[in-house]
């Protein structure tokens, strides 16, 4: 019951303070701010994908039914493929600004189609949001900071610290119950809205209480941290803005430093092929086809699909077969360079997640947006499942073509849908 | 003055004596000139890169071999934007924007390959840019500076003394204020530094030295700011607290706001929603490859009567080139709509994003930086019309030699035999160069006015404010 008892007198006498009212419901009201913002956002993102599934299909149907062969019906017709956000992308929108959530493919050399981005507005993507994980992770240090850096020098400047020490049966039932009183009301300032957005959003009871524990345990680090660094002789005769500026610094360290400078390393580490390379590579390997040998098509179009081989006839004029198989051999020759660019992604991904373990702000950051799926990792998969649809739809066409069967609507009717391609 | 020269010079003593001021002030300027320098090398790499890949793509067309003008105008062609000099302070939209676009016939493709795309995701608050660092924390660093300039007068009672003692409260003032901005100038000099490079490299006086006072207006703003606060506070700890909340509300919380309010204010349908209606208008226009598509009888009949011939292979021209021609240009024009429409939706979003520089300063240099700089969604959106004229220009020249130079009779035998079908490889000169140059130095100017206000209207705040605080002191 000590325990209690000292909490709540901590509290009886900091909540009397109007400034620390002051500076928490600030904090509230930023914190709804970015969870409202958040939810809008995602709320339009939903939306958007609905109603891009339904004018995809209607214009898709109108586009088959014009069609009198499989060549042209998979020319003509688009597909369209979405990420749908995730019951907790509200709180971090992480990557998604930056990495296209949709996209419309048709059954052309993949390639050449699936870096075209509908990304954002570049300006406001330069600005930056103001998301749930950018106030938890960036500023809840600095809130932090301002809460409790002077919690012993304030008494000190106040004439009342040796007093509080003589009176206290020890110094931690003094300094921790203050320093927990803080920094659970500034948790529960920042958490409260969230949780109410969860619920609005529908996210699983097991999401919200991940991100609630990284929030937690990032404002346990610094009240850590303050407290320790508090706590050490030779800092116990600095002023309060001393401290403060000392504070400063390590969060500037942490939050601009070394992110900035892992950055530059990652960079150097990594060695990744331009991009303009593998679209390079696949246009050439798609145009020069018009002009070599069929057979030269046909030998590389093989030697991946060899249950063809006793289709390749040609006609006397333009047989779609062929030109699908010199697409598919486009994608063959540009394959090794975008694996290449694919596996640099993921190992930059996977050397800034090291990198993060020594930034508790940007690990607060990556662990909520790989939780809410909206990582480096969850648009990699994205791209992965938007590639496994694209074969689909190969397969899908492939024996309608190269059997030279007669179109017909209810056989397209069984055209692979998106949605079955989607990992979960 | 003297005494006001002479205040100046005590403070500077002073942060010599306490080191800590002088720590910052080491780390700050050191910071600066790391971030000027690696960024130089950056952008001048990316310069030559791309200037590189712009004439690779542009001797890959020409080195085309003999073909269908029609296969080149599906073979298509890159061009790529190389950043302007002063990007190496201020990149801007730069790395968020793609650099490359592919120009193709029928299409307007987006710009690809935007460099966050290919970061590791680590500077999405950060980054290691000069107009980062002295936009966002060089004002952190002259409140860490200057926080008790006037407060710790207070405490220690000097400022009764000097007061009783007939010091003018002006000059009081002043010259602390004279002492902080200095220590924001030395921070600056890296920018400096970086600006008369810019202005070796071809950039206009004019425009460097507008880029150079937006900056000075700048730190006059926050050193006015932390002197205000300093001067109004009771005690150091409360300057310090003030000021470290007021900058983490105008450095950091307003700018954020103002993008996300925009998102939310001016939603856009974006590229792929749009497109729908795109392809809908488009449909309506008939398929440029198929001459015998209904959509081009009327073109076919008034060809007919101008040339008295009433078999399309009896005309002098090929008529598959004249529809690949006519079908273009219609559908460029519908194109074209909806792009220009587009880039307004973007541009009404910025619009509103960056009326946030009436409520921070720090929105109102970054608007005023990268128009200055042309670095902006401005500029991004000229390198997109650029583009697309000159995918224009060249695909039309393509359909004009295919219907002056390509035989009818030999295109319609195309698949039979294809070598007769092509033309000379001579003809692929058509293609024009491409250099992306930065806006005029008249446009850059005229673009920043409305932001330099914004600057000017903080100064006025900061004129006031100073009043104020001798009015408050005095008292």
């Amino acid at each position: 019951m000590k325990v209690f008892s000292n909490i709540s007198r901590e509290a009886r006498f900091l909540f009397r303070q109007k400034h620390l009212l002051g500076i928490l419901s600030v904090i509230l009201l930023l914190s709804i701010f970015s969870v409202w913002s958040g939810l809008s956002e995602m709320e339009s993102q939903s939306s958007t994908i609905e109603r891009l599934q339904e004018k995809d299909r209607i214009d898709r149907e109108s586009v088959l039914a014009k069609q009198s062969d499989y060549g042209s019906a998979a020319y003509y017709s688009f597909h369209l493929t979405y990420s749908e956000p995730s019951k907790l992308a509200f709180a971090a929108i992480g990557q998604r600004d930056v990495y296209p959530w949709k996209h419309r493919i048709r059954m052309l050399a993949i390639e050449g189609q699936i870096y075209e981005t509908d990304a954002d507005n570049p300006e406001l993507s330069f600005l930056g949001r103001f998301d749930f994980a950018f106030l938890a992770s960036v500023l809840l240090p600095l809130f932090v900071i301002l809460l409790l850096h002077d919690i012993r020098s304030s008494e000190r400047e106040a004439g009342r610290y040796d007093l509080l020490i003589t009176t206290a049966v020890k110094q931690k039932y003094l300094w921790f119950p203050r320093a927990f009183v803080l920094s659970s009301a500034l948790a529960l300032a920042l958490l409260a809205p969230f949780i109410v957005g969860a619920f609005i959003s529908g996210a699983s009871l097991v999401d919200i209480v991940l991100i609630c524990a990284v929030v937690m345990a990032h404002s346990v680090f610094w009240t850590l941290l303050i407290v320790w660094y508090t706590s050490i002789k030779s800092v116990a005769s600095q002023s309060s803005t001393q401290i403060a500026s000392v504070l400063l610094s390590a969060w500037l360290v942490v939050t601009v430093l070394l992110p900035v400078s892992s950055d530059v390393v990652i960079d150097k580490l990594v060695s990744s092929p331009s991009g303009g390379d593998i679209l390079l590579l696949q246009r050439e390997a798609v145009n020069d086809a018009w002009d070599l040998p069929d057979e030269v098509t046909w030998r590389a179009f093989l030697a991946t699909h060899p249950q063809w081989k006793d289709h390749i006839d040609m006609g006397p004029t333009f047989e779609w077969k062929w030109y699908y198989a010199f697409q598919q051999v486009g994608d063959q020759k540009a394959g090794t360079l975008s694996q290449a660019y694919q596996n640099a992604t993921l190992e930059k991904d996977g050397l800034a997640k090291r990198f993060a373990l020594l930034s508790p702000p940007m690990l607060t950051q990556q662990l909520m947006s790989s939780f809410a799926k909206t990582d480096t990792l969850a648009a990699m998969q994205y791209e992965q499942d938007i590639r496994a649809y694209h074969n689909a739809l190969r397969q899908f066409y492939y024996p309608l073509m190269f059997t030279r069967a007669e179109y017909s609507l209810a056989t397209m009717s069984e055209i692979p849908e998106f949605s079955q391609y989607i990992t979960k | 003055m003297s005494a006001v020269s002479q205040i100046t010079r005590d403070e500077w003593r002073f942060w010599r004596r306490t080191k800590t001021a002088t720590i910052i002030l080491f780390i700050g300027t050191l910071l600066t000139i790391i971030s000027a320098v690696v960024n130089t090398i950056k952008m001048e790499d990316a310069t030559h890169e791309r200037h590189h890949l712009q004439q690779a793509s542009e001797s890959r067309f020409l080195d085309q071999p003999d073909r269908h003008p029609h296969r080149m105008v599906h073979y298509g062609h890159y061009v790529f934007r190389t950043p302007s000099p002063l990007s190496i302070i201020e990149p801007g939209v730069d790395a968020f924007t793609g650099t490359s676009i592919f120009l193709e016939g029928h299409r307007q493709n987006s710009a690809m390959f935007s460099d966050q795309r290919q970061a590791s995701g680590m500077t999405r608050f950060s980054s290691l840019t000069p107009s980062f660092l002295l936009q966002v924390l060089v004002p952190l660093f002259v409140i860490l500076i200057g926080y008790a300039c006037i407060t710790r007068e207070k405490e220690a009672g000097t400022l009764n003394i000097m007061i009783t003692q007939g010091v003018n409260l002006w000059h009081l003032l002043v010259g602390k204020y004279l002492a902080l901005v200095a220590s924001g100038l030395l921070m600056l000099t890296p920018l400096i530094v970086a600006s008369v490079w810019a202005t070796t490299t071809g950039e206009p006086l004019m425009l460097t030295s507008s880029f150079i006072a937006g900056y000075v207006l700048y730190i006059l703003i926050w050193s006015g700011i932390v002197l205000i606060v300093s001067a109004l506070s009771k005690k150091s700890s409360a300057s310090f607290a003030t000021l470290v909340g007021l900058w983490i509300v105008l450095c950091i919380l307003v700018p954020r706001m103002g993008s996300s309010s925009a998102a939310i204010i001016a939603p856009s349908l974006g590229k792929l929603e749009s497109d729908f209606a795109v392809f809908e208008a488009l449909r309506k226009l008939g398929d440029g490859h198929n001459a015998a598509d209904p959509a081009f009888e009327q073109l076919k009949k008034n060809l007919f009567a101008k040339y008295g011939v009433d078999k399309v292979d009896e005309l002098p021209i090929n008529f598959r080139g004249t529809v690949a021609q006519y079908s273009e240009q219609k559908l460029t024009a519908v194109l074209n709509q909806f792009a220009e429409q587009r880039m307004q939706e973007e541009l009404s979003q910025a619009q509103i994003a960056r009326q946030f520089g009436w409520l921070t300063p720090t929105t109102a240099i970054r608007s005023f930086s990268m128009m200055i700089a042309g670095s902006s969604l401005e500029t991004h959106h000229r390198f997109l019309r650029e583009a697309e004229k000159l995918r224009f220009d060249f695909v039309q020249s393509l359909n004009q030699i295919h219907q002056d130079t390509l035989d009818y009779k030999a295109d319609m035998n195309r698949h039979n035999d294809d070598k007769s079908a092509r033309v000379s490889a001579s003809n692929w000169q058509v293609l024009s160069e491409f250099s992306f140059t930065t806006d005029t130095p008249t446009t850059r100017l005229s673009n920043s006015i409305p932001y330099l206000l914004q600057l000017l209207f903080w100064g006025l705040i900061v004129v006031f404010g100073i009043r104020v605080a001798v009015r408050g002191i005095s008292q």
